[in-house]
């Protein structure tokens, strides 16, 4: 008896929610968005993932922004772009007026160095974005800001845009080490927080907010955690409005095929987020630069862009995305797609044959559905295509022990994905090639290329690294780039896979949904 | 001695033995994870830092210190209650996350328990009181079925028939996000709504917990049905209940009120240590049904590396476990005279 009493209330409670007219009226103006990523933290000096920095980017404003679907830099909080000294050593930037803070404090010069100061000395997760470069930030003026860098560096402007840079307000937070604010978010952005759950989130208009208001009331997040079932299933039944990160690549198939039959909006912008297979130069057979070349000419990107990703992606030719104009396919022209002629040719020279095969481990980060499937695939085209004179064995690791051990020399290479910090060449070309000290012979001891796994070591290299990182000439910093992507096409220390292409998925007559270059979806311009 | 007395004396006993427990499992704990290759800096970091930063954020976590002075540090800490701070959630304390999120588990838990309850109870009384007949056939097959399902897959199942396809349930979550939960008093959104008598809240609550708590419930019903059944079974050969049939009691009434009450003795064990391991969180349930418990928060912990949020939780777990254990056993002592400890 208990039992039937029970489910009849179940089901009488699921009938009366079907059609819950206070549902309807609180909603009204407000966009619901699904998700799978749950911000680990609101505090943007310690906040250093996706996820976290999405929500950020939509409470909060900072010094520099982009525009969706362009990589120009435009003031935000600044009203132009910083006035650079001659030894490129001193921005001095001018900041706007007529901004308030969430909590009602003014916004000024003092409160944008408190910002950044704070971001510097909390020693959050991303705070070496600025304290590797910047020796000191002050109000030299009620609305203007100067910074001294320790070294000059030309893409200061584009990591002013790292949302994490932004405004916070000096009565909300504190100054010290670890002293951050995992929980609450005081900005100047165009939406204020109103709830912090657990797998929620919900921000309302900023009606004091200085700039464009926000086309809807406000934005309720359902967070999904960790289950694309869940938010494509959300999406499908209209529970959500909009659907955002991160769905399996079939899932986007399905909702892609779904919005061509005109069910729902499929929106695609390509993205900055790069594949990459690092080879470690300093393990046999990878050490032999004709191996490494066997190996570039070998991948097949097309195939792998249909077959892995679904035509989800771009193929990459380049250690640069195509977002930049300083970006050459350079694999493409000196090695192709697929071209097995070439591959085995090289391998050939460098000794190899089917009785005597390279054999080459590639190892990934566990959970990466993508990078499985990409090993996968390179063990039987190779298997496949090169007769036996290249064996490829994929191997998986959790990621925490992955990530331990890449520095290590453990692994011969690896498939890794790389999330741009801030939109400048810089960030994709410095993080992989740099190594302050090893040398050819015993590759690098201490520097990027070493964390990342490669242990690439090249004078050369790094003289071009220093010399992109202070050059200002735009026609100048081009030449740079062309040299250090011949370089790594001559050396290949890494194989460029793909690029993301980044998929929205909204109901119909919704409008104004757009992504900016660093994969944050924009609340304010969305309206249904 | 007297039997009270006895009783006495062993939960002396067992709470003296409660630190003790406790204190092997955060010892385990805590060495496991720093056996577990990778750290938290490894973890957040990922490739986007060199070795340098990463070294300073182990300094400022205090991992570069020796593993004996970590121990030390965290047992003494842990003595004065204070669990630390998380490393995931940027200085939350460990507490309040645990906090914020066991009210998820413990509301699934209460729920699916009853259903477990319930729907085991239900189906062992009936196939225990027809043998030979295809009702206790049925009774067994679902005992045996239900047990041995994959939660994450029926689960999923559940989901695209009762929430995709026929649009009764909702897929998950504990509250629509375009809705406000009740104020928070218990943290279990069901009480909380009844508190503020808030039969709205109330009833989006009971829908959003229904499906996870069905499918979970029905799952480990399997467990009590086959105890009922086989204890029933047992009971309705004893002595007293010819006894009973022989004063001319009624078959029904024999069943219900004689047999199963002494049947129920061991349901009640399994019934508390069953709540104790669902507190622990059923993780493969909350992910499934994106239900923000405390099992998924540790799940995230583990994959983070973030040694105190993990180490916490598993004490609270561990405590749980203990206090119920000596529930259990005193319950039991309470209900049926025959036992002494």
């Amino acid at each position: 008896m208990c039992g039937f009493c029970l489910v009849g209330l179940i089901f009488v409670t699921s009938c009366s929610q079907r059609n819950n007219p206070n549902v309807a009226s609180t909603n009204e103006g407000r966009i619901t968005i699904g998700t799978t990523q749950k911000p680990r933290t609101l505090d943007p000096a310690d906040a250093y993932e996706l996820r976290s920095i999405a929500l950020i980017r939509n409470l909060s404003d900072r010094l520099y922004t982009y525009d969706p679907g362009s990589t120009v830099l435009k003031p935000q909080l600044a009203t132009a772009l910083p006035t650079v000294s001659s030894d490129g050593l001193t921005y001095t930037i001018p900041i706007r007026q007529g901004v308030v803070f969430h909590d009602g404090t003014p916004f000024d010069a003092a409160a944008m160095a408190f910002s950044l100061q704070r971001f510097i000395q909390n020693k959050g997760k991303p705070s070496s974005l600025l304290s590797d470069r910047i020796a000191t930030v002050a109000a030299t003026a009620a609305y203007e800001l100067t910074i001294k860098l320790k070294k000059p560096f030309t893409a200061l402007p584009s990591v002013l845009a790292f949302p994490g840079t932004c405004a916070v307000s000096p009565k909300a937070y504190k100054i010290g080490k670890n002293l951050f604010e995992a929980n609450t978010f005081v900005g100047t952005g165009p939406y204020q927080l109103q709830e912090y759950g657990t797998d929620r989130v919900k921000l309302t208009a900023f009606d004091r907010y200085w700039g464009a208001k926000p086309l809807n009331r406000g934005v309720n997040i359902q967070i999904f955690n960790n289950n694309s079932a869940n938010l494509y299933n959300s999406f499908r039944t209209g529970a959500v409005d909009v659907a955002f990160q991160a769905l399996e690549p079939d899932q986007v198939k399905s909702l892609e095929a779904g919005a061509k039959a005109g069910k729902w909006q499929s929106i695609a912008i390509d993205g900055s987020v790069t594949s990459y297979l690092i080879l470690n130069v300093l393990q046999q057979p990878l050490d032999n630069p004709l191996v490494r070349q066997a190996l570039a000419a070998l991948v097949d990107r097309p195939t792998i862009n249909e077959r892995v990703l679904y035509g989800q992606g771009n193929p990459l030719y380049s250690i640069l995305p195509s977002t930049f104009s300083v970006s050459q396919p350079g694999f493409k022209t000196a090695y192709g797609d697929g071209n097995i002629a070439k591959a085995r040719q090289l391998l050939t020279q460098a000794g190899f044959s089917p009785q005597n095969p390279a054999k080459i481990q590639i190892w990934y980060p566990s959970g990466s559905t993508n990078r499985r499937l990409t090993a996968g695939f390179l063990r039987a085209y190779a298997k496949q295509k090169l007769g036996g004179i290249l064996e490829i064995e994929p191997n998986t690791i959790e990621s925490a022990s992955f990530f331990k051990y890449a520095s290590k020399n453990i692994y011969p290479a690896t498939l890794q994905d790389w999330y741009p910090d801030f939109l400048d060449p810089d960030n994709f070309v410095q993080p992989f090639l740099e190594c302050p000290k090893g040398s050819v012979a015993k590759g690098c001891e201490d520097g990027s290329s070493q964390s990342q796994g490669s242990f690439y070591y090249s004078d050369r290299m790094n003289q071009l690294i220093a010399a992109q990182g202070k050059e200002a000439d735009p026609t100048k910093r081009k030449q740079i780039y062309a040299d250090i992507q011949t370089l790594i096409q001559q050396d290949v220390p890494l194989i460029p896979l793909w690029q993301t292409k980044d998929f929205v998925f909204a109901k119909k007559g919704m409008s104004g949904i757009a992504i900016d270059p660093l994969q944050n979806l924009l609340y304010s311009s969305m309206k249904k | 001695m007297s039997r009270s007395k006895t009783l006495q004396y062993y939960l002396a006993a067992r709470l003296l033995l409660a630190p003790l427990m406790l204190w092997t499992i955060v010892t385990l704990v805590f060495f496991l994870l720093k056996a577990t290759p990778g750290d938290p800096a490894d973890a957040f970091l990922g490739n986007r830092a060199s070795e340098d930063v990463k070294a300073e954020l182990r300094k400022q976590l205090g991992l570069d210190r020796p593993i004996y002075v970590q121990y030390f540090s965290y047992l003494f800490n842990l003595l004065q209650g204070d669990f630390g701070k998380s490393i995931t959630s940027s200085g939350k304390e460990v507490l309040d996350v645990i906090r914020e999120n066991f009210p998820a588990t413990l509301e699934l838990a209460i729920g699916s328990m009853l259903v477990a309850f319930i729907v085991g109870v239900t189906v062992g009384t009936i196939s225990a009181s027809r043998p030979g007949t295809i009702s206790e056939v049925g009774g067994r097959l679902f005992g045996i079925i239900s047990y041995s399902l994959p939660i994450f897959w029926v689960g999923m199942l559940l989901q695209l028939l009762f929430a995709v396809q026929l649009n009764i349930f909702p897929l998950g979550g504990r509250f629509p996000a375009n809705l406000t939960p009740p104020i928070k008093i218990t943290g279990l959104y069901t009480i909380d709504s009844l508190l503020h008598f808030d039969l709205a809240s109330f009833f989006v609550s009971l829908h959003h917990l229904a499906l996870p708590c069905l499918t979970l419930g029905v799952l480990l019903s399997g467990i009590f049905e086959r105890i009922v059944r086989v204890n029933l079974k047992q009971s309705m050969k004893a002595e007293y209940v010819e006894a009973a049939r022989a004063r001319g009691i009624p078959e029904q009434r024999i069943l219900i009120a004689h047999a199963l009450k002494n049947a129920m003795i061991p349901v009640i064990t399994v019934l508390g240590l069953t709540t104790a391991s669902l507190l622990g969180g059923a993780v493969l349930t909350e992910v499934t049904f994106s239900w923000p418990g405390l099992a998924s928060q540790l799940y995230e912990a583990i994959s983070n590396r973030d040694y105190p949020t993990v180490q916490g939780i598993m004490v609270f777990f561990a405590a749980i476990v203990v206090i119920a254990s000596i529930a259990i056993d005193l319950i039991n002592a309470w209900i049926d005279p025959r036992i002494k400890y």
